[in-house]
Parts: structure tokens; C-alpha cells; sequence
């Protein structure tokens, strides 16, 4: 570029490709400011606190701790920490429930919502979307008054009925418990997303598709569903990185329950690394690795779905 | 020292007067660290509702020193908070820390030593209550309230079940089967997997030390015979279900207290407070007894909870925040209105002061309720001491006892690897820890 730039004719011609260069680059100027003090400087300085830790230097039983270089003996430490890894595990077990019971609900609702001549959308639309506004640590207190046997509805109903009493906060079915908090605050912003990539369909083509005697169910099956595939990759990808996430439903139902530590899954962990335990460092190593992990998955979702969704592109 | 901030204030009061017809001011001259030039602002962190008017009594009678308090959360959560401020140069001159979370904010680098201003105030003190913020020869904070362990129960529901209130562990054992005979929907207290104080307390009063240290070598103490006798005992209870091992405090826990199938809660004096705020309506069936004792005729017991005010490293002025935290810890003004918020004081003075005092709102027929808590504070364990990482200690216990309930593994289990975790947490931070 340069190049062609000392090469071109004087004056006029000079002039322009440089204003070229300066308006884009002042556009950006803003989002690059706000992405280098909030993401990358706090990305390389977790980065460096990985590599250090508080080691006690003073003399006596009580000398002051001071910040040295330790290596990898953070990381060493995250990879052998059984309880970190146990949480990708009872994550995974979380995220087997939650991404495909959240993207299906969603995608149902979108094609229903879209079927013609449906009643009520602008209503259901907006009932299936709003417990996407209710904070999530609200969302989990609401649903932990549910799930507490004598505080559940649901139990008093069971005792009405001289029922025994179920315990949802325990056992293989705490899992379904937790991911269905974020199934019902996430059905409503993905069927959101699908449902606006299914009004961009041209109408057209379900003409077409009718002409030829296609009924509502093959129009969903066979048009609908495959040209909100991008749409649905983006959810699936979201669902994905917020599984990863996921540290609010079960924190806020920690206290309620036996069943969930502080290290249930591994943000819980890093977490209590860092403020429970005083140990930034170790936190910052396993932070590290969780999104090298997040960007890893995420790049073989795009690899994976891209092909088949984007076409050759 | 009070002479010295009377002469400050003197100073100060020169310094606006002169201060508003110029900059330099007459004392500008010499430059000291300890006595500022005019008016100055400490900032305070602490919890609970006793605060905001010690600290509004505090500002009306210091013109010159006006404290801003700001609630920060809770004893974990200030603490954290006060060692991320202090890392970043904006931590408060002044704060609330909890005894047991206090060596962990002297090694963080949090509190500092002010042994140089506390005088004799050490006198205030019982020596069980003042040690609490006492290490190794050095005063880190006044105390401020105490939480001497009591057993807080349901006399109404004692009563009607024809159940005596039991005063050895032993007893409290026959008195939980009792109970569970006389409603099996009844549970005479909760034993709960998270509470790491109040375990820590029952296993002090049995004479457990979890954290001793001698010279430079700490000794970790927590799975020590005494505390594996005290995880048996519950252990006993637990699996003969005449306890309900569940979460203090959550709806659930506050909806079976109210119904009265919950009778007691053994835990600091501070507990009457607590289940007040959650079961208000029942008001007078309530009552406080003396915890029951592992050996009878040895009603020594720990505490659980209470804190003391701490002079933070931050401090611009050391000299005038500890005169602050001074008084917030030991002046009678503050101790009254501590008690008036179900507080109980640390001071000796702010104990005598409660006798005088109407009984908590939870049990106001309990007449000798403050008699019975000066008995209970002056048989305190004489010396217990905390180690430098609590908060390890704390969440590693958590987790294996919630575990160990959860999947009924045997708690001594549980207690071995709390020990396990915080011992090599300590050498790993760079201790030295002997090794047993």
C-alpha cells in the first residue's frame, strides 16, 4: 500500500487515500480505546498474575506474604486439581441438559409463532421473552423457593394428594434443577434471535413450497428449519459459551442445599480461589485455561456447523 | 491521648477560621504525618445494624474527625474486599473483621499493629476477649462484640413435649431422642455442614486448638482427637436422624423453625438477634440457656463470631483511627447502643452495662437474660488462637462436610481433609508447619 502511495502522481491524488486512511481509523478509534483498558490490558494481566503468587517472606509466624515469580505451579496446580476437573464434568452433565432443551424449546416456539394465522403471537411473544428480563440471581431465588420441599407448591400439591414429597435439590436430578433456571430465563432471547431470522425468509418461497403441496410441517422441516441455520449456530454457539459460564444458579442455590460445593462447576472455583481463598493467581491460571477451553470449543462448533450452515463459503 | 485530640481539635478550629482567608494555614508549617492540618475524614467499613448510629453518636461529639462509614458486606465478604482494596491503595482507614478471619488480614497486610496507641485498654477487656486481637505481643484491633456460645431454644415447644433443657452433651443426646419420640416431625436442633464457626466453637469448648503456633512453627490442630470426639458425637446424632443435617437459615430451615420442628440453635449470643429477624411472630417462646458441656462442671465454652475494629495499613492517620476504633470498641456510649441492637458487647464495661438492660426482643420474658450471659462470658475458653489462613480452613470444611452429609461418608473423614487442605495451603504460602 505504502508503496503504491510514494509511487502515485503529487498533490490531489496524495491527498485522498490518506483521508481514506484517517475516517475509518477514528471510527474505531472509540471501541479500540474501550477494547484495549477493559479486555486486553485485564487479558495480559491475568495472564502475568498466572505466573505469580503470594509466598510469606518476612520472619516470624505472622511475616506479611509478597508477590514473587512461581512459574507453573499455578497451572500445575489447576491441572491437578481434581475438584476443577470434576467441575468440567458436572458441567458437561449441566450443558447435555441445558443447550439442547433451551435451542429446541426455542426453535418450537419460533416456528410456531411463525406458522400463519396464529393467535395471540404479539402476547406469547412476550410471555416467552420476559423471564429473559428477570436478573438471574432473582430468577434462582424464585426458583429456589420452588424447589425447597416447605416452600414448594408443587409438594403441598403432592401432600394434598398424600404423595410423597420430592426432593429436586439432590442427587442426579439437582443437574435438571439448575439448568432448567437457565432454560427458562434463556428459551425467550434465543426464540427471539431464530424468530427474527424466520421473518427475514422471503415469502416467496413458502408460496412456492405451497404450490407445489407442501404442508406447514414440511415447510418447517425442510425450508424453515435449514435457512435459520445460521441462526441457530449463533444460538447454539452463545449456548455454548454461557454454559462454560454458567455460575449464578448455582451459587445463589448453594446456600439451600448440601449437594452443591463451592467448586461445582470450575467459575465457581475460580471464584472462591480468588476472594474466598486470597489466591488471585491460582484463580488467574485456571481463568486462563477456562477460556482456552471456551475458545477451543468454540472454534470446533464454528468448524464443525460452518460447512454444513454456510455452505463453501 | 485524649488530651492530644483536644488539642488537635483546638488546631483545626484555628485551621478553618485561618483557612478561609488563606491557603496556608498556621500549623502548614510543620509537616507531620500523625496530626493533620484541619478537619480530616476516616472512612469505615463494617456490617450490622449497630453501626450507622455508633457511627452518627461518633461524628456528633468529633467535629474534627468525621468518619463515613460504608457497609461492605458481611465478615467474609468485607474481609475479601478489604484485601483487594488494600492491594490497590484505596482501602479504608478503619474496618469490622471477624476474630477468626483476622491473622489472614495481618498476613494479607490489612491490619496494622497499633499496640502503640491502645494503652491500657487492655484493662476494658476480660483476657480470653482481648487476646482474640492479640498475636504474637501485638495489638491488631479492639474488640468490639462478643459471641460467647449459648444454647437459644424453644421453650414453648420444650415444654409442651415435656422436655428438659439439656446442660451436658450427653443429656442434649437422650433430650434429641426424646424429642423425635414425642413428634417425629421434630428435630431438636439443626447440625449444619457449612458452619465452620460453630463447629470450631464446639470443638474449642472440648479443648480442641486448630491453630497454635510456638516461635516461627505453626501446629494445625484440626483433626485433632478432640475435634474427631466432637464429628463423632454428631455423626452419632446424624445417623440416628435426631438431627437435621440441612442448611442453617435458608427458606426451607426458616419455614420448619416457625413451625416449630427446629427447638434450638446452639451458636453465639448474637443468635437471639438472628432468629428474631426471621421468626418475629414468635416472640416469648423463645429462650437462652448455657451451651451444654462436654464434661459436666466445666461450663467453659468458645466463641462464634463477634469482631473487632481494625486500624487498617492505609490509615493516613494511625494515632486518630485508633482513638476512633478505641471508642467504637470500648466507650459506653457505643456499648449502649450496641446492646439496644442485640449486639453484646466486648468490653467489661458494655457487659455490666447490659444488666441493666431490657432482655432481647425474641425472649422478653426471660427476666435473667443478661445475668445468665455475663455467666456465660466469664467462662470463655481462655485462649484460642486463629491461623493465618481461616479462609481455606473455612470453605475446605464446607465442602467436606456438606459432602460428607451428602453422601454419608463418616465427617471425622471430612475433618482430615480440611486439615490436609489447610495444612498444605500453609506450606504452600510458605509456613512453616510442624509436622505431627
Amino acid at each position: 500500500m505504502s508503496a503504491e502511495i510514494a509511487a502515485a502522481p503529487p498533490d490531489r491524488a496524495r491527498r485522498r487515500p490518506r483521508s481514506r486512511w484517517v475516517a475509518p481509523y477514528t471510527f474505531l478509534l472509540p471501541a479500540g480505546i474501550l477494547f484495549i483498558a477493559f479486555l486486553a490490558i485485564p487479558m495480559v494481566y491475568a495472564l502475568y498474575l498466572s505466573f505469580r503468587g503470594l509466598r510469606v517472606t518476612g520472619d516470624g509466624p505472622f511475616g506479611v506474604q509478597e508477590e514473587t515469580w512461581v512459574g507453573l505451579s499455578n497451572y500445575v496446580a489447576t491441572f491437578t486439581d481434581p475438584e476443577f476437573l470434576a467441575g468440567f464434568g458436572r458441567l458437561a452433565i449441566y450443558g447435555a441438559i441445558a443447550v439442547p432443551v433451551t435451542l429446541g424449546l426455542a426453535l418450537t416456539f419460533a416456528l410456531l409463532l411463525d406458522l400463519p394465522r396464529v393467535r395471540g403471537a404479539r402476547f406469547a411473544r412476550t410471555a416467552i421473552f420476559i423471564p429473559y428480563a428477570v436478573p438471574g440471581v432473582i430468577a434462582s431465588l424464585l426458583w429456589g423457593f420452588l424447589y425447597l420441599p416447605s416452600t414448594s407448591p408443587a409438594n403441598w400439591l403432592l401432600g394434598q394428594l398424600g404423595l410423597p414429597e420430592l426432593t429436586v435439590l439432590d442427587g442426579g436430578i439437582l443437574f435438571g434443577s439448575v439448568a432448567n433456571i437457565a432454560i427458562w430465563s434463556g428459551v425467550g432471547f434465543n426464540m427471539i434471535i431464530i424468530y427474527t431470522s424466520l421473518r427475514g425468509i422471503p415469502g416467496d418461497v413458502y408460496e412456492a413450497a405451497r404450490i407445489d403441496g407442501a404442508s406447514e410441517w414440511d415447510i418447517a422441516y425442510r425450508i424453515k428449519i435449514p435457512l435459520v441455520g445460521p441462526a441457530l449456530v449463533l444460538t447454539g454457539l452463545f449456548a455454548l459459551i454461557g454454559t462454560l459460564q454458567v455460575y449464578g444458579e448455582p451459587t445463589t442455590l448453594r446456600p439451600m442445599t448440601n449437594a452443591i460445593s463451592q467448586t461445582w462447576v470450575p467459575l465457581m472455583k475460580i471464584y472462591r480461589d480468588a476472594f474466598v481463598r486470597d489466591d488471585l493467581s491460582l484463580a488467574a491460571a485456571s481463568s486462563v485455561v477456562l477460556a482456552l477451553g471456551t475458545l477451543v470449543l468454540s472454534v470446533l462448533l464454528l468448524r464443525i456447523t460452518q460447512k454444513r450452515t454456510f455452505g463453501e463459503s | 491521648m485524649r488530651r492530644r485530640i483536644l488539642a488537635v481539635a483546638a488546631l483545626s478550629v484555628a485551621g478553618l477560621t485561618l483557612a478561609a482567608c488563606s491557603s496556608d494555614g498556621a500549623e502548614g508549617a510543620e509537616e507531620d504525618q500523625s496530626t493533620p492540618d484541619g478537619p480530616i475524614t476516616l472512612d469505615y467499613w463494617a456490617w450490622g445494624t449497630a453501626q450507622q448510629p455508633m457511627v452518627e453518636a461518633w461524628n456528633e461529639a468529633h467535629p474534627d474527625v468525621q468518619v463515613v462509614h460504608t457497609d461492605a458486606g458481611g465478615g467474609g465478604d468485607s474481609s475479601a474486599k478489604l484485601v483487594t482494596a488494600t492491594r490497590a491503595e484505596n482501602a479504608p482507614d478503619v474496618a469490622i473483621v471477624e476474630y477468626n478471619t483476622l491473622p489472614a488480614m495481618i498476613v494479607a497486610g490489612v491490619a496494622a499493629d497499633i499496640s502503640e496507641y491502645t494503652g491500657d485498654l487492655e484493662n476494658e477487656y476480660a483476657p480470653g476477649v482481648w487476646s482474640q486481637a492479640t498475636f504474637d505481643g501485638a495489638s491488631y484491633g479492639v474488640p468490639q462484640d462478643a459471641g460467647p456460645m449459648a444454647l437459644t431454644y424453644n421453650q414453648a415447644r420444650f415444654d409442651e413435649l415435656g422436655v428438659e433443657v439439656p446442660t451436658t452433651w450427653a443429656e442434649f443426646a437422650e433430650a434429641a431422642e426424646a424429642v423425635r419420640e414425642a413428634d417425629p416431625d421434630t428435630y431438636i436442633t439443626t447440625f449444619a455442614p457449612a458452619e465452620f464457626g460453630g463447629f470450631a466453637g464446639l470443638a474449642q469448648q472440648a479443648g480442641a486448638e486448630w491453630w497454635t503456633v510456638e516461635g516461627d512453627t505453626w501446629t494445625v490442630g484440626i483433626d485433632s482427637d478432640a475435634s474427631l470426639e466432637v464429628a463423632d458425637y454428631w455423626q452419632d446424632l446424624i445417623d440416628r436422624d435426631l438431627v437435621l443435617a440441612e442448611p442453617l437459615l435458608t427458606p426451607e430451615w426458616n419455614a420448619a423453625l416457625n413451625a416449630g420442628e427446629i427447638l434450638s440453635w446452639p451458636a453465639g449470643l448474637w443468635a437471639a438477634g438472628v432468629l428474631n429477624g426471621i421468626a418475629e411472630p414468635m416472640a416469648g417462646d423463645w429462650a437462652m440457656a448455657p451451651l451444654p458441656q462436654w464434661e459436666e462442671g466445666n461450663p467453659s465454652v468458645a466463641f462464634q463470631g463477634g469482631s473487632a475494629v481494625v486500624v487498617t495499613t492505609s490509615a493516613e492517620y494511625p494515632e486518630i483511627a485508633a482513638e476512633f476504633a478505641a471508642w467504637m470498641g470500648a466507650s459506653d456510649e457505643a456499648a449502649a447502643i450496641q446492646i439496644e441492637q442485640g449486639q453484646y458487647p466486648a468490653s467489661l464495661a458494655g457487659q455490666e452495662l447490659t444488666l441493666e438492660s431490657d432482655p432481647p426482643l425474641l425472649m422478653p420474658q426471660q427476666e435473667d437474660y443478661w445475668a445468665v450471659a455475663a455467666e456465660i462470658a466469664a467462662n470463655t475458653v481462655p485462649e484460642i488462637s486463629w491461623g493465618p489462613n481461616v479462609n481455606v480452613a473455612s470453605s475446605a470444611f464446607q465442602d467436606a462436610m456438606s459432602a460428607a452429609v451428602q453422601n454419608g461418608t463418616p465427617l471425622r473423614e471430612a475433618l482430615a481433609t480440611t486439615h490436609e487442605a489447610v495444612v498444605e495451603d500453609m506450606e504452600t504460602a510458605g509456613f512453616t508447619v510442624a509436622t505431627d
